[in-house]
């Protein structure tokens, strides 16, 4: 808290107050109850997951699920060969070093840049794989959060962005979401590529952000 | 506060309370194309909502916004002290002017020295006409939103609150991106979105200060909640060393819980979109320098005449808006004039009651006279402000004044006003009125309409004309029963008498005044 006098500060407040006319220690309500609205109930794993990556294909975004640990190599060789991935960078999650996303693309002859290179190195890249930490289904939606291992620029400047969601991250609504985030000190949803349509409402897909969009599901038995 | 006022240039502010004739000449097409697509997305996904449950969440979105700016006190310290915890700092401004100078003393204090700052989209910033003051100050300050980009290259305000754009064309925007960027521009959509990512990439990347609006501030955690599809916002807040925010006083929401609501409702009404591409919750600057993000994080907390609008209990719910725009997109005035013609950063029905309250009635005074109080707006608003009731307020406050500001209305037009209350009070009075100007009208009359009136009703036949005075709905009403006939016959005798002897009247006093 600011402990030197800040005139601005009082006259805005006392401006308020006086306003309500409210003293300066009067009891405040909690927030209505009409203000809350009951959680979605979700469907079973595979339905929620199907409709999550529905939602995404919706928004422009590429959707694959896949059950076996054995075709996620073929998968990221495909996405190299379709997106023309000449250098990647991926967070340092433990899922993903689970998936072992880092040799899988080193051995498609991928440059790896480290995630925490400055921004005009990540920039170059071609690539950028995360985790995320909760999907919402109902509106193909991905939280992502900001930790060391999670730097913020991965999933921002490289021109493709492959995001890999594991079943135990869905969650019901925003509401469950946040329980888990609300703390955090930077957290961003992202739901599809990044889009315009400030030119006569057409809609343009890749402005700032990356220009594709990959979700995968992996639901690994 | 007129720096809030944008350029003159290619811009005709319409004065809505006397001239109504002038509908801007070059109103683009564009315009009503774009309101219709998007009341069309939006009625796709809040049919998806339905419209029980949609009406709950109104409700919902109405009483969250009232609760908080009505203990807006409390909710605004307990901001405060969360920003501050997560590391921020927190400036209060009480007008533009304060809130520019705290911009540029931030970005000059320390060993900072800023010299080049990107924007994201921001309203608030708009409002307080930041731009033009920090590029004077010598700090290259570069909108980054793509509609923003293209209205700072064409040196105008935004058209619309959410597509600042609109009223431009694809050629006139590429026109624009050769003359003022020198580039092959196409008048293709995405490829001059393509050609602005280009020229911006290299600015995010060199930038020294991001500076942003909000969407939202959360006040249990200090959060700063910013919706955006592009990209830009994200990057303003992550890439420069230094985020500064400047936000209204009005922003402020209790907690993560309230944006289950308000996160519906935003998207789906401004855009028709379930969610926007990036939703961003920042609080305070990055936690370890391992982590991507700003070092240092400042929020401006505007005031700028929102404590004013707090004073009035009816209009104080201007308060509620969360900038959706859907009010625009349904107001059939925004839509045959266009945003410019409000001449201030925020137009359509939210801008003509918005911005008298902000800057004073005497100010803007005719802005609360441009709608023919339709209900449209009140009707889709997310938040249910009552928007037409506000209107008749601010019309209220214009002609007779009230405890939040005095009359601003020329004397003329308080006579007027005045003179039309007490006949219409007095059914006598009426009745010889509308008698009078049956017969008053015949040198007008043509084919049954009045095609030209004199000064200053030519006003209004300049841009149509009048129908004449005739069928009377009360001799109508009457005439359906014995009684009723009889009554209007006497009334007839009565009135005609009357008529006529005021007539003779008027040519003896106008005949001895001549033979004078």
């Amino acid at each position: 808290m600011t402990t030197t006098p800040n005139p601005a500060r009082e006259e805005i407040l006392g401006k308020v107050r006086m306003a309500l006319l409210r003293r300066i220690d009067a009891p405040v309500p909690p927030v209505p109850s009409s203000t809350r609205v009951p959680s979605r109930i979700p469907g079973a794993a595979g339905v929620e997951i199907e409709l999550l990556l529905n939602e995404i294909r919706k928004l422009g975004g590429h959707t694959r699920r896949i059950a076996q640990r054995d075709e996620i190599a073929g998968a990221v060789a495909e996405l190299v060969r379709a997106e023309e991935i000449n250098k990647a960078t991926t967070w340092e999650t433990a899922e993903l070093a689970e998936l072992g996303m880092a040799d899988i693309l080193r051995g498609l002859g991928v440059e790896l840049v480290s995630p925490h290179a400055g921004p005009r190195r990540l920039a170059e890249c071609d690539l950028g794989v995360t985790s995320v930490d909760a999907a919402l289904p109902e509106t193909g939606t991905l939280l992502l959060r900001s930790t060391p291992e999670r730097p913020r620029l991965v999933s921002l400047l490289p021109r493709v962005h492959l995001a890999l969601v594991r079943p135990s991250a869905l969650r019901a609504d925003l509401g469950q979401a946040f329980a888990d985030v609300r703390n955090d000190g930077y957290f961003v949803f992202v739901t599809g590529p990044s889009r315009t349509a400030d030119i006569e409402l057409t809609v343009t897909i890749g402005v700032h952000g990356p220009k594709a969009l990959h979700v995968w599901s992996t639901e690994l038995s | 506060m007129s720096e809030t006022r944008f350029s003159s240039r290619e811009i005709v502010r319409i004065d809505f309370r006397s001239n109504v004739q002038h509908v801007p000449p070059h109103m683009p097409p564009s315009v009503q194309k774009a309101t219709t697509k998007f009341l069309g997305t939006r009625a796709s996904v809040v049919d998806l909502v339905g419209d029980e449950q949609w009406q709950t969440l109104r409700q919902a979105g109405h009483d969250l916004r009232l609760h908080t700016i009505t203990h807006l006190d409390y909710y605004l310290e307990m901001l405060e002290e969360n920003v501050t915890k997560a590391g921020g700092h927190v400036h209060w401004a009480r007008d533009a002017e304060e809130a520019r100078r705290i911009v540029l003393e931030i970005a000059r204090g320390g060993s900072r020295n800023v010299k080049r700052a990107v924007k994201a989209k921001s309203m608030a910033t708009e409002e307080i006409g930041l731009n033009h003051f920090l590029i004077d100050a010598g700090i290259q300050t570069l909108e980054t939103d793509l509609g923003e980009f293209i209205i700072q290259l064409a040196g105008v305000g935004p058209s619309h609150i959410i597509v600042p754009a609109v009223h431009l064309t694809k050629e006139g925007i590429a026109a624009l991106f050769r003359e003022k960027l020198g580039v092959d521009a196409p008048t293709d959509p995405i490829q001059l979105a393509a050609i602005a990512r280009a020229k911006l990439r290299e600015e995010f990347l060199a930038a020294d200060m991001g500076i942003s609006g909000a969407n939202f501030l959360v006040a249990e955690t200090g959060t700063l909640v910013i919706v955006s599809n592009e990209g830009n916002g994200r990057m303003c807040t992550t890439l420069p060393p230094l985020h500064v925010a400047v936000v209204g006083i009005d922003k402020v929401v209790p907690d993560m819980e309230s944006l289950n609501v308000l996160l519906k409702l935003l998207p789906r009404s401004a855009t028709g979109q379930k969610m926007s591409a990036y939703t961003s919750f920042i609080t305070g600057p990055r936690r370890t320098d391992a982590e991507n993000g700003p070092q240092e994080f400042h929020l401006i907390l505007l005031d700028n005449g929102r404590t004013r609008i707090l004073q009035d209990e009816i209009a104080r719910e201007t308060l509620l808006c969360i900038r959706c725009g859907v009010c625009l997109n349904v107001c059939p005035v925004y839509n045959n004039v266009g945003g410019h013609a409000y001449g201030w950063a925020y137009s359509g029905p939210i801008g003509a009651i918005l911005v008298p309250q902000l800057l004073g009635t005497e100010v803007a005074g005719d802005l609360p006279f441009a709608s023919s109080l339709c209900g449209a707006c009140a009707e889709y608003c997310p938040v249910k402000i009552p928007i037409p009731e506000i209107l008749l307020r601010l019309r209220h406050r214009v002609v007779e004044g009230d405890p939040v500001g005095g009359p601003s209305a020329s004397p003329l037009l308080r006579v007027a006003a005045e003179v039309g209350g007490r006949t219409l009070g007095q059914p006598w009075l009426y009745e010889l009125g509308t008698q009078l100007l049956k017969v008053i009208q015949i040198p007008l009359r043509k084919d049954g309409w009045l095609p030209n009136l004199p000064p200053p009703l030519n006003r209004w036949t300049m841009s149509r004309p009048m129908p004449a005075f005739g069928a009377d709905f009360r001799d109508w009403w009457r005439d359906r029963t014995p009684e009723g006939r009889q009554h209007n016959v006497a009334r007839k005798i009565g009135l005609g008498a009357l008529v006529v002897g005021l007539i003779t009247l008027a040519a003896w006093l106008l005949a001895r005044k001549k033979s004078r």
